[in-house]
């Protein structure tokens, strides 16, 4: 059978209705979260055998990018509860909230604009001495340059925050953080951290690293994990240019309660903050699949800043 | 305030003297005339009185404070939010000192989770003399000037003295910014009122917290971007807290650019006085690191 031209245009465009349309299906078929307020524990907590939290999983159930970073936009510390509603998770203020804007889409650049926004809108910072606080805001200002996670090095703790995966065995722990790209672009890292009632070796023995010398003990259901001898090349938060000295010394809280890890860390270092400062708590969900793996991290390999010509956050 | 029912005497004689197929006519033609005339009222008064939500979501849209963005969300679709917190803008032009128009060199960060501004201004010293440089800042109920920067904070660092008597007029600078009128009319939710007045929107609003008592009138242009922002106190005794400020020339003026509109033009009068005349060079609206801790002597002298 020969088509005329027209016949052709008509079934090229049915043809991309059907196209639309099977796209569109195969989206909506994704449950899409309209809140990111940090998630309701559900089910028991599984105990080991000496009755400690199992903390052992993937939790990467909050995943909001290939490699299951939990719940980036989250890291603002801003909960959005619903359609009306945003609370500052540390300072409890409510924050205006709207329908978004339908008429009126964003192109790329509007939305990585927004998002460089969003990302630093929270109200949860450290305080550094201020003899530094120009030094924090230059480094935020010119972060395309500035930051050491945009040349694919480790992100380093606490700026990695909750680990994708966490295997848990009776004298360490094995944490897992794969490399991502998108918002940062950082290598993989993994830690291994005893629980064995070691001390830490003298600061001033260690030869500063990404991670730093961890040690984990319980606080009751709580693991903490102690962790100093850190190099300086890391900034550890997400944003803000937040610089540390070698001498930062940190606590990271993990409890497991049901299908949640709720994960917050206090950095000390008197080198260059006024006082210690907590990261909000952030919340994973347990991915409950029993075939439940890691993707692999693809390489970081850096190619862009060269071509940046601007200051906009990428 | 509801109409009472009109009730007739049931005794009386009410005389008709209409022809009934003219009346019936007439009647009709006025009924459709009345129907079109009340339609016409109806939606001249819907027109003339805005709808608050709708004019305070334009308001925050023309400064680009609403904004979403999925970038780095997977499949999650969150709404949209206010995302102006932290902010730091420079300019020069004159401040009144001693009843004179004096030139200035200023420079503020600012805040509004918390609620902060630190107010640098460098003034040109009289007669040619060295300028004289004052820091003035507050965070929620506490005020204080600084000798530098972040002075009073660890020992040796400069000296911060309370300024307690100065808290509401520094609030108020704050919260009379375009941004600040739009988060506290926001917040005020059905207290607010929307009006037009002379073919200008107007957006009046009580202030609440240590502001309580003053009421503040913002008019809009036809950008929906906030040009004149009036303040009135309740309380006579706070006349210095009724101002006029005028902003103009909206541009992004960030280095690092957000879409974020800031004024190019600030100038604040009091009855008629000028206190501030600046034009602004730069305003950074990339929620800087901008952080305002209360010193610990100012803390005790609140306390």
């Amino acid at each position: 059978m020969r088509l005329t031209a027209s016949s052709r245009i008509i079934a090229a465009a049915a043809a991309l209705c059907l196209l639309s349309a099977a796209v569109l299906a195969q989206e909506s078929s994704q449950p899409r979260r309209t809140t990111n307020a940090p998630p309701k524990p559900s089910g028991p907590t599984p105990r080991t055998a000496d009755g400690r939290p199992d903390l052992t999983g993937v939790w990467n159930a909050l995943g909001d990018n290939l490699n299951g970073i939990p719940n980036q936009i989250a890291n603002n510390g801003l909960a959005i509860e619903s359609d009306r509603s945003t609370r500052d998770l540390h300072s409890g203020r409510q924050v205006a909230t709207f329908p978004r804007n339908t008429t009126r889409p964003q192109n790329n650049e509007q939305a990585e604009r927004a998002a460089a926004l969003l990302r630093r809108v929270g109200s949860n910072r450290p305080v550094y001495k201020p003899e530094y606080w120009e030094m924090v805001k230059n480094f935020d200002h010119n972060a395309n340059e500035e930051d050491p996670s945009n040349n694919c090095m480790p992100a380093g703790i606490p700026r990695a925050g909750i680990p994708s995966y966490i295997g848990q065995m009776p004298t360490y722990l094995i944490f897992i953080y794969p490399g991502q790209g998108g918002l940062i672009a950082t290598q993989t890292m993994y830690r291994m951290i005893p629980t064995d009632g070691r001390t830490h070796t003298p600061l001033q023995e260690i030869d500063g690293s990404y991670t730093g010398e961890a040690i984990g003990h319980w606080e009751g259901d709580t693991l903490v994990v102690d962790s100093w001898g850190f190099n300086s090349n890391t900034w550890f938060d997400q944003i803000g240019g937040y610089f540390h000295s070698e001498n930062m010394h940190v606590i990271e809280r993990f409890r497991r309660e049901g299908n949640t890890l709720t994960w917050t860390a206090t950095v000390h270092d008197p080198d260059v903050l006024l006082e210690p400062w907590t990261t909000t708590p952030r919340v994973a969900l347990l991915n409950a699949r029993p075939n439940a793996l890691l993707p692999e991290s693809l390489p970081c390999s850096e190619r862009d800043l060269s071509h940046i010509v601007t200051k906009e956050h990428h | 305030m509801a109409i009472p029912p009109v009730r007739l005497k049931p005794d009386t004689t009410y005389p008709v003297r209409l022809k009934l197929d003219t009346t019936c006519v007439v009647t009709r033609g006025a009924l459709v005339i009345a129907i079109v005339a009340v339609l016409a009222v109806h939606s001249a008064v819907a027109q003339s009185t805005p709808d608050r939500a709708t004019v305070l979501r334009a308001a925050a849209d023309a400064l680009g404070m609403v904004r979403w963005s999925d970038i780095g969300a997977g499949t999650t679709r969150l709404p949209a939010i206010d995302v102006v917190n932290t902010m730091e803008f420079e300019g020069s032009g004159t401040t009144e000192s001693a009843g004179r128009a004096v030139k200035t060199q200023y420079h503020v960060a600012l805040g509004y989770n918390p609620p902060a501004m630190r107010v640098e201004m460098t003034r040109a010293g009289p007669d040619g003399g060295a300028p004289q440089r004052t820091i003035h800042t507050v965070r929620d109920t506490n005020a204080w000037d600084e000798s530098e920067i972040g002075a009073g904070l660890a020992p040796g660092k400069g000296t911060a003295t309370p300024a307690a008597a100065a808290l509401r007029e520094r609030l108020l600078q704050l919260w009379t910014l375009p941004y600040g009128v739009v988060k506290a009319a926001l917040a005020a939710g059905e207290k607010t009122a929307v009006s037009t007045e002379g073919g200008a929107t107007v957006i009046t609003f009580p202030l609440s917290g240590p502001l309580a008592g003053i009421t503040v009138k913002a008019m809009l242009d036809s950008n929906n971007l906030v040009t004149r922002v009036e303040t009135r106190p309740d309380n006579p005794a706070l006349a210095t807290l009724a101002t006029q400020t005028e902003f103009a020339n909206y541009a992004d003026r960030a280095e690092v650019l957000t879409d974020i509109k800031s004024p190019g033009r600030m100038i604040r009068k009091q009855g008629g006085r000028t206190l501030l005349d600046i034009d602004v060079k730069t305003w950074e609206t990339n929620n800087p690191y901008l952080v305002f801790p209360v010193p610990p002597n100012v803390k005790t002298a609140a306390n």
